[in-house]
Parts: structure tokens; C-alpha cells; sequence
């Protein structure tokens, strides 16, 4: 595995070789520091302390004028170390990285303490201690960067391919785009054909198309790409490796084994429709309750005269809205996994007012009730179709949100009772001859990809992203992306949008032949290890730590050995190495103690 | 409460096309001027009307307290017209207290209306002009005939309005001497004080329905106490009957033109959708004050013996006789009545409400 690991120096400067001269930076963050924390006496008490060559403070270190001085010092003054005091690392690490790297230093040799987060603003009332603390934080600092080493980038060879799992339109939009960025893709889907929750009758908003037809136009172009290759009725029955090195071992429809080798993988793995329990809201109780997607085939399937079911006329039909979909604990009765869906399913009111006007379209004449929570018809243009209902002559009732209306099968009707918000709160009484459950959606049970991968989840049971506004469709796994609504409830049209970035996404991290990682992961000092073997113990990362027979200076040697590329570098390895033979990379136990030792001098 | 969804179908033969677009917001009653903590005007009707609550809706004073100010369907975001909806409340409520059903069908029909008061005319005229009698004595009998008609019209009416209103859930006859109450209802009754009560008062509108109101008062106090003997008498300007009939005829013409200057250009939300029985009602009440001027001021120049001001008298008649059949009994005509006597029964509640009222059991009635 090793050998795919190729070291690339882009330093010019050797100057950190010398003897270390650190330059401090205390920025303002105009006045969301500088208010409570005197910076310039900061800056003065760090101009003090051994090492530090100089000690400025400015209003802005991340604007270019800050910038500048950085380049300037580490060009002019001979800079070979530096720390900055300002915000938090997550904001302007990388920035200022880049100022390092274009001075032609090292880019890890600089430090960043967050004198804000952690000093002016918790500190708001007390000024002079948020002053002594941010001292404090910045000598320890130095000290630090004092032991820092000039790390480099790792660089990991990656297959320039893309295994995407799941062939809904999630994952065929995925693999077109990825097709047409170059990459070879295989698509993993378990069923027998391409199109997943589309392969049914019945048509979608806001197009008002056919699903199977809008599945059928993706499938076509996918299998005709000779850049895809298409398993279908497959298994997945494990995944290994890291980012830009994945292999799937994928059991084939004729039952054989086949080792799938890919850079990079996209999670399309979609959701299904709840199932609602017997007897919410009189579900399996009669064929008179039925939910939202075979309410849409019971249309689409009715002759143009009359909706009929079991044979009988239907001249009233109720929408019941969050069917499975924001429960609240203690009032609905937790599913399969012992928890209730407290979220909202987001596309069942659009779908729900959809299928309601085309009901309304098709047979005027029936009535039509729709029991909503909140209406929640969020998408560009979807609040067209919720007015359109209201002339359409369909009633509405908003229950509130922790009631839950009683259903009663009667002889020929369903009788439901709901308190209603828009009469004044009065419990109302109304009569159908078919209720129609709005299903919302569940993941799919993907829990053994889940185990193979170490993948996120949030609380709902949908795969998590790292962030969902600056890191829509990454998960915490490199190299791992998400696709639609394996992630979450979504729209087609989010979906595919979610589907094209994902794709994007692997697209940026295939381009080139090798991937760059952060260097902060665990190093072995083969001199110093014992090969005890109690480290690999503590790893929770499959494959990043493992023992390893090696010759170190002629001697052959038990050692423990890291693949880097696994290693999130979190390490528990190097708690428990006694004679610190293993470390993490910028975060030596050296570090720390000097770290600590500079806060507690005083 | 029971869904209806059948019930908002009724209503809308009455008007309101556009009400079942209310997505029950509320703006509406953020901007009503008559909406109070305890009343919510005008979403409470539009909500009942859509889930088909009739009972609610007949029982309801909130229709005829509301003058029309339009201010809630300015502000509608989804051009619902709720002002045109508690129009059309009235429209059918009136329809609905008609014990008769008669004007629900006119309603329903306003061309059949249109004929029957083209044809009443014609018929009288044609009868009038074969008459050989004395005119002015018919003239005198018919008069005396109008108010005994009309009375029977209005007791119906205001009895099933009391019944509705009160006495279905009252179970008892509840009746308020209160000094300030009545006070109040006369005061509404005789000067719709309730048009100032909307915010961005319309004085037009207020002035042009006072005027005509005063107008017709006037002209009914004048053919019913039949102060005028046209075909007898030979008036002059300084008749003190002349300055009542210039008076109402001036009234109910600057006042009708107004009402119908707007209806036809539909000046605010309140004329904006006229239902065809509208028109018919101020085109009658236009040609009600018209031809008493003109059979008047024919009177002063020509004398009571011309032959020109008895036919000028007879058309003067026979428009009164079709407005009298089919308008007064069968129109909106009646909300002169309805308006005072809901803001009466609105304070009869209160009262109730805190205890101090007059209330008599009736036999047999649980």
C-alpha cells in the first residue's frame, strides 16, 4: 500500500533550518477582538518572549495588507516561523497557509490562536482576563510552532473511476455527469432495473411527466454510455481502502464474485415510502385507507367515468398530511428502529396538492378535503399549485401539530375528527369514502454499508454531510460523496441537482493523478518503537495501523507501521505508546507539553 | 362540527366566485375595522361557508353589521374578494329569512325578476289607461293598500330574522329595553353611522346612500299618508308638499346617479361586482323619485285637469306598484330593516351575555 504514497516537496525556503526567529501576528477582527482585548499589549508582551523576532498587531491579518506584511517579514526579515492571534483556524487557516506557501516558506510552519472564540468574545465582562488569556494562548503558540516540523501534503495515486451505489435517477444522473467528466463509473444497483422509486405509474411535479418516463430517458442514455457499466440485481458485500483506492467486492446477478476498483464513491442509495403502522389512521384496517403512492396508481388506473375502489364509486376522497413524517415522541409509535421520524419529509405537501388537483382535474365532481400541519409547498412555483387547490374547490384543515385526527371506518365511509386551526379551533367532523395517507420518506436500510465505510449518520437515520451549507454533499469520509435523497428527504429536481454535484465533486478530486492530504496523521520514530503492539488495539480505523516485521538499520524489527491515507490522525495510538515512538504529525506530545508549559508558568 | 363541502356550492349562486381561493390567512380581519377580540370579521363567515357550517351562517348577525368599506378585499393576497363574499351572504340570507323562497328564485334568476317588474308595469298601465273611474281615488285606494302589503312583507322577514338569530338558540324571547341600546339602533337606522366606522371612510358613498335613503323614506311617508292629490289640486311652489317631493326626488336622483355613476365604473371594492338584481333595484329607485318630480312640476305648470299630467300620474303609479310587488319583498330592499335591527340583537346579546335582559319562556319550545 505504501508504495502508492509519493512525497512531493513544494518548498523552496530551507530557511526554518536556521536558527528559529518566530514572527506574531494579533489581528483586531475589527473590534470583535480588539473591544475587549488590549492587542497591543499582546503584542508587546509576546515581543518579549524568546524567540519572537517581531510582534505586530493589525486590523484585518486576513486582508491583503495583512497578508503583505506576512510575505514581507518571512521575504525581508528572514520569518521562518509564524503565529497569528485572531479568529478560529476553520475560518482563515487555509488563507493564511497561502501567504506562507507564496513567501516560499513551509505552509505548516505557522500556528493560528483563536483569541476569539476562545478569549474575546466568552470573555465579554472581563476584559483584563481576556487579555492575560489571550497572552497566555499566543506564548503557547510559539512554543508550539518552535517544534513544529515543515510537514508536507500527502499524495495518494487514485483510480480515475467512480462506483456509484444506487440506479434511481440519483445515481444515473450521477453517473452521466461522471462519464462526461472522463471518469470510467460502475453503477451497483440491487433491483432488476435501473430508475428506483420512478419505475412506477403516475406523473411528478411540478412537470407534470410521467415517472417512468423521466427514469427511462436517464436509463437509455446510461446504459448506451460505454463509460458505465450497469450491475444490476447486485450486492455489495464490502468495501476496503481508502480515498482514490476503493474496492467493492460486488456480488453479481449470475452469483459470482467481482472486485470493483474505484477513486472515489458516490452514496445514491435513496430512500423508500413510509409504511404506516396497522391502524394509524385506520391503515390496513380497510381498503378504504390507503397511502399516497397507491392512491397515484388507484388514479392513473381508474376508467374516465368514476374513481372506484373494491368496485364502489368514490365521490369524496381526504388528503392526510405528515403521515410518518414529524412525529413527536411519546404521541406516535416509534418504527422499526425504536425512534419516531421527527422530521419533515419536505416533498408531501407539493405531492399531495399535485395528485389532489389532478383528482380534481380528472372528476370535478368529487369532493376533496386536505388535512394539513403546516403547508409547507416550499419549491419555486409550488405555492401556484397550493392556490390553484383552493380554487379548485378543495377544502383545507390544519390540525395542530401535536394533535392527531381520529379515523373511524364506518360501513361505507371513513369518519374523521380533527380539531382545526381555521375554524377557530372546532373539532370537525368530516366524511370520505377514501382516505389517502401523504407517506413521507425513510431512508433506505443501508446499515451494512454503512458498517463497511464508517459513515455518518444523523439523527434521522439519513447519511450526514459534513456541512450542510459548506459542504453540501461531502461526508467526513474522503472521497465518499452523496447523491439525493440517501442524504435526506428531497424533490426530482433536488435531487438531480444533488446528484450533479456530487459528481462534480469526484470529478475535482479524480482530475489529477495523485490526491492531496492534510500531513496531520500518525508518524512512527522506528528507532524508538518496542513493536509492543498496543497501538493497533487502539485504532478504530480499519487498515490505517498495523504491525509490521522491517529492517531498521540492518536489524530486522517488529514495528508499527501507518498507512496514511486511512489515518484520520485522532491519536489514540499515541496515548498510549509510553515511549512516544508514535506520534501525530503537527501535534507531537512534545508540542503539548510546551504548550502547557507555557500556560502554566505564570 | 359536521364538513359540508356542498353547502359553499348554494352560496355561490348568490355571488363570491372567488372565495374558495380564502387560504384563511387573516388579513382580512387584521384590516376589518369591525374585528374585535370576540369578532373576527369577515374570515369567521368565509371559514364557515367553506366547511358548509349553515346553521352558524343563519344564525349569524356579522353580515349586516358590515358596510361594505372593501378594505378587506384591497388587502387580499389572493384576491379572494371577501368584502363581495359577505355581500353575497346577505344576498342569501335575505333569500334564506324569505319565507316565501321567492327571492332565493330572483336571485337565482334575475331575469325572470326583470320581466315580472317590466311586465306588473305594463300591466298596470295598460289597466290604468282603460280605467274609466276616477283615477286620482284608485290612485288613493292602491296607496292605501301598499302599506298593509309591506308590513306583512317585513313582519315575515324580521320575525324569521328573530327566530334565526335568537329564538332557535335562545329557546326564549329575549327582548332589551336598554335606553342607550335603542338609542343606538335608531341612530344606525336613520344615519348609517357604521359607514364612518370604516377606517378610510368613503363620505361619497355614505352621503349618496343617506340621500337616497332620506329620499325614499320621504317619498314612502308621502304616497302612504297620500299627501299628494296630483290629479285634484293644483300645487304651487310655496307648497309645503312641493318642498317634500323636491326634496326626495332630489334626493334619490343625485343619490341614485351617484350609485350608479359608480356601479358603472366601479369606483371602490363596494361597486365593483354588481349583481344584476342591483341595478335593478337603483334603477327602479331612480325612476320611483323621477317620475313623482316629474308628475309634480307637470302639476305646477299644467294644472290637476290636463290629460297629459293624469297619464304623466298613471306611469308615476304603475312604477310604484311594480317596485312595491316584486322589489320591496323580494330585494335587498329589506337590509334597511336588518341593518338597524342587527346592531339591536348584537347589543341584546351582550346584555344577555352579562344578565341584565328581558326574557320571556315559551311553552312548549327546549
Amino acid at each position: 500500500m505504501s508504495e502508492q504514497i509519493t512525497e512531493k516537496d513544494h518548498t523552496i525556503n530551507e530557511n526554518y533550518r536556521q536558527k528559529p526567529k518566530v514572527a506574531v501576528y494579533v489581528c483586531h477582527c475589527g473590534g470583535n477582538i480588539s473591544d475587549i482585548i488590549d492587542v497591543k499589549k499582546v503584542a508587546e508582551e509576546l515581543s518579549k518572549y524568546p524567540n519572537v523576532a517581531i510582534s505586530r498587531e493589525y486590523a484585518f491579518m486576513c486582508s491583503s495588507t495583512g497578508q503583505d506584511y506576512i510575505v514581507e517579514d518571512i521575504r525581508n526579515n528572514g520569518i521562518n516561523r509564524v503565529v497569528i492571534a485572531a479568529c478560529s483556524p476553520a475560518l482563515h487557516e487555509l488563507t493564511f497557509r497561502g501567504a506562507l506557501s507564496r513567501a516560499g516558506l513551509n505552509p505548516y510552519l505557522y500556528e493560528h490562536v483563536n483569541i476569539r472564540e476562545q478569549a474575546s468574545w466568552v470573555h465579554k465582562n472581563d476584559k483584563e482576563g481576556a487579555t492575560l488569556k489571550a497572552i497566555s494562548l499566543t506564548k503557547a503558540g510559539v512554543e508550539k510552532i518552535l517544534r513544529q516540523d515543515p510537514l508536507n501534503s500527502i499524495r495518494v495515486e487514485a483510480v480515475r473511476g467512480v462506483a456509484i451505489i444506487g440506479g434511481g435517477i440519483a445515481g444515473m444522473r450521477s453517473a452521466l455527469s461522471c462519464a462526461d467528466n472522463g471518469l470510467d463509473v460502475s453503477i451497483m444497483e440491487k433491483s432488476g432495473s435501473l430508475g428506483g422509486n420512478l419505475n412506477r405509474k403516475g406523473k411528478v411535479y411540478p412537470s407534470g411527466k410521467e415517472a417512468f418516463e423521466i427514469a427511462n430517458e436517464l436509463s437509455k442514455k446510461v446504459l448506451s454510455n460505454p463509460k458505465i457499466k450497469v450491475y444490476l440485481n447486485s450486492e455489495i458485500s464490502f468495501i476496503g481502502g481508502y480515498v482514490g483506492n476503493f474496492q467493492l467486492n460486488v456480488k453479481k446477478s449470475d452469483g459470482k464474485f467481482e472486485k470493483v476498483k474505484a477513486g472515489a464513491i458516490i452514496m445514491a442509495t435513496g430512500f423508500s415510502h413510509y409504511k404506516p403502522q396497522k391502524g394509524e389512521y385506520g391503515f390496513g384496517l380497510a381498503d378504504r385507507v390507503v397511502t399516497l403512492p397507491e392512491f397515484e396508481n388507484l388514479l392513473e388506473n381508474s376508467g374516465e367515468k368514476a374513481l372506484e375502489i373494491s368496485g364502489k364509486k368514490v365521490s369524496s376522497v381526504a388528503f392526510m398530511h405528515c403521515v410518518g413524517s414529524r412525529q413527536i415522541d411519546g404521541i406516535d409509535a416509534p418504527g422499526k428502529n425504536g425512534k419516531v421520524n421527527e422530521y419533515c419529509s419536505r416533498i408531501c405537501c407539493g405531492s399531495i396538492i399535485s395528485s389532489a388537483n389532478r383528482l380534481k382535474e380528472k372528476f370535478p365532481e368529487i369532493s376533496v378535503f386536505d388535512i394539513y400541519t403546516d403547508m409547507r409547498t416550499y419549491g419555486m412555483e409550488h405555492e401556484k399549485y397550493y392556490k390553484k387547490a383552493s380554487e379548485n374547490d378543495i377544502i383545507f384543515f390544519r390540525r395542530p401539530l401535536e394533535e392527531r385526527p381520529k379515523v373511524e371506518i364506518g360501513v361505507e365511509k371513513v369518519n374523521i375528527k380533527t380539531k382545526d386551526v381555521l375554524t377557530m379551533n372546532e373539532e370537525m367532523e368530516i366524511e370520505a369514502d377514501l382516505l389517502v395517507l401523504g407517506t413521507g420518506m425513510e431512508p433506505n436500510d443501508i446499515s451494512d454499508l454503512v458498517e463497511y465505510l464508517k459513515l455518518p449518520r444523523s439523527s434521522d437515520g439519513f447519511l450526514q454531510e459534513v456541512h450542510p451549507k459548506l459542504r453540501p454533499v461531502e461526508v467526513a469520509n474522503n472521497g465518499i460523496f452523496l447523491a439525493g435523497t440517501a442524504q435526506g428527504p428531497m424533490d426530482i429536481k433536488e435531487t438531480l441537482q444533488a446528484a450533479n454535484t456530487a459528481s462534480v465533486k469526484a470529478a475535482a478530486l479524480l482530475s489529477s493523478p495523485d490526491i492531496p492530504l492534510d500531513p496531520f496523521v500518525a508518524v512512527v520514530d522506528e528507532d524508538k518503537c518496542t513493536g509492543c503492539g498496543l497501538c493497533p488495539k487502539e485504532c478504530s480505523y480499519e487498515g490505517a495501523l498495523i504491525m509490521i516485521e522491517k529492517d531498521v538499520k540492518g536489524k530486522k524489527k517488529k514495528v508499527a507501521s501507518v498507512n496514511p491515507a486511512l489515518c484520520k490522525g485522532c491519536g489514540a495510538c499515541a496515548a498510549v505508546c509510553e515511549p512516544r515512538a508514535i506520534n501525530v504529525a503537527g501535534w507531537t506530545l512534545d508540542q503539548f507539553d510546551a504548550m502547557v508549559e507555557a500556560i502554566a508558568k505564570e | 362540527m359536521k364538513v359540508n363541502p356542498n353547502f359553499l356550492k348554494k352560496v355561490k349562486k348568490y355571488g363570491a366566485f372567488d372565495i374558495s381561493k380564502c387560504f384563511n390567512c387573516g388579513n382580512c380581519t387584521a384590516v376589518c375595522p369591525l374585528s374585535a377580540e370576540d369578532a373576527s370579521f369577515p374570515r369567521k363567515m368565509i371559514r364557515y361557508a367553506q366547511v358548509g357550517a349553515q346553521k352558524e351562517i343563519e344564525s349569524s348577525l356579522d353580515p349586516w353589521l358590515c358596510y361594505y368599506c372593501g378594505e378587506c378585499s384591497d388587502t387580499c393576497p389572493r384576491q379572494a374578494y371577501p368584502g363581495e363574499f359577505m355581500m353575497t351572504l346577505r344576498r342569501y340570507l335575505i333569500a334564506k329569512y324569505d319565507i316565501t323562497g321567492i327571492s332565493g328564485f330572483f336571485y337565482r334568476f334575475p331575469w325572470i325578476q326583470n320581466i315580472l317588474v317590466a311586465g306588473i308595469f305594463a300591466f298596470s298601465l295598460g289597466a290604468f289607461a282603460v280605467y274609466k273611474g276616477d283615477f286620482q281615488e284608485l290612485a288613493a285606494k292602491i296607496e292605501l293598500a301598499f302599506p298593509v302589503y309591506v308590513t306583512l312583507a317585513i313582519a315575515a322577514y324580521v320575525f324569521t330574522f328573530y327566530r334565526k338569530t335568537i329564538l332557535d338558540k335562545a329557546k326564549k324571547i329575549l327582548i332589551s329595553f336598554d335606553f342607550s341600546n335603542i338609542k343606538e339602533t335608531l341612530i344606525h337606522g336613520l344615519t348609517q353611522k357604521n359607514f364612518s366606522g370604516c377606517s378610510d371612510t368613503d363620505r361619497t358613498r355614505w352621503i349618496a346612500h343617506l340621500l337616497v335613503m332620506s329620499g325614499y323614506t320621504l317619498t314612502l311617508v308621502i304616497s302612504n299618508l297620500h299627501l299628494l292629490e296630483p290629479l285634484k289640486k293644483h300645487y304651487g311652489i310655496s307648497d309645503f308638499a312641493t318642498f317634500l317631493v323636491f326634496y326626495a326626488a332630489f334626493a334619490i336622483l343625485a343619490g341614485g346617479f351617484i350609485m350608479m355613476y359608480r356601479r358603472a365604473k366601479k369606483k371602490a371594492q363596494s361597486s365593483s361586482f354588481s349583481h344584476s338584481t342591483d341595478w335593478l333595484f337603483v334603477v327602479m329607485l331612480f325612476l320611483i323619485g323621477f317620475t313623482t318630480a316629474v308628475v309634480h312640476i307637470s302639476n305646477m305648470i299644467l294644472g290637476p285637469q290636463d290629460p297629459r299630467v293624469e297619464m304623466l300620474y298613471k306611469i308615476n303609479i304603475a312604477v310604484e306598484v311594480a317596485w312595491i310587488i316584486i322589489i320591496v319583498p323580494f330585494t335587498k330592499w329589506i337590509h334597511i330593516f336588518f341593518r338597524p335591527m342587527a346592531v339591536y340583537l348584537r347589543n341584546l346579546k351582550k346584555e344577555e351575555a352579562q344578565g341584565k335582559l328581558f326574557s320571556m319562556p315559551i311553552p312548549g319550545l327546549k
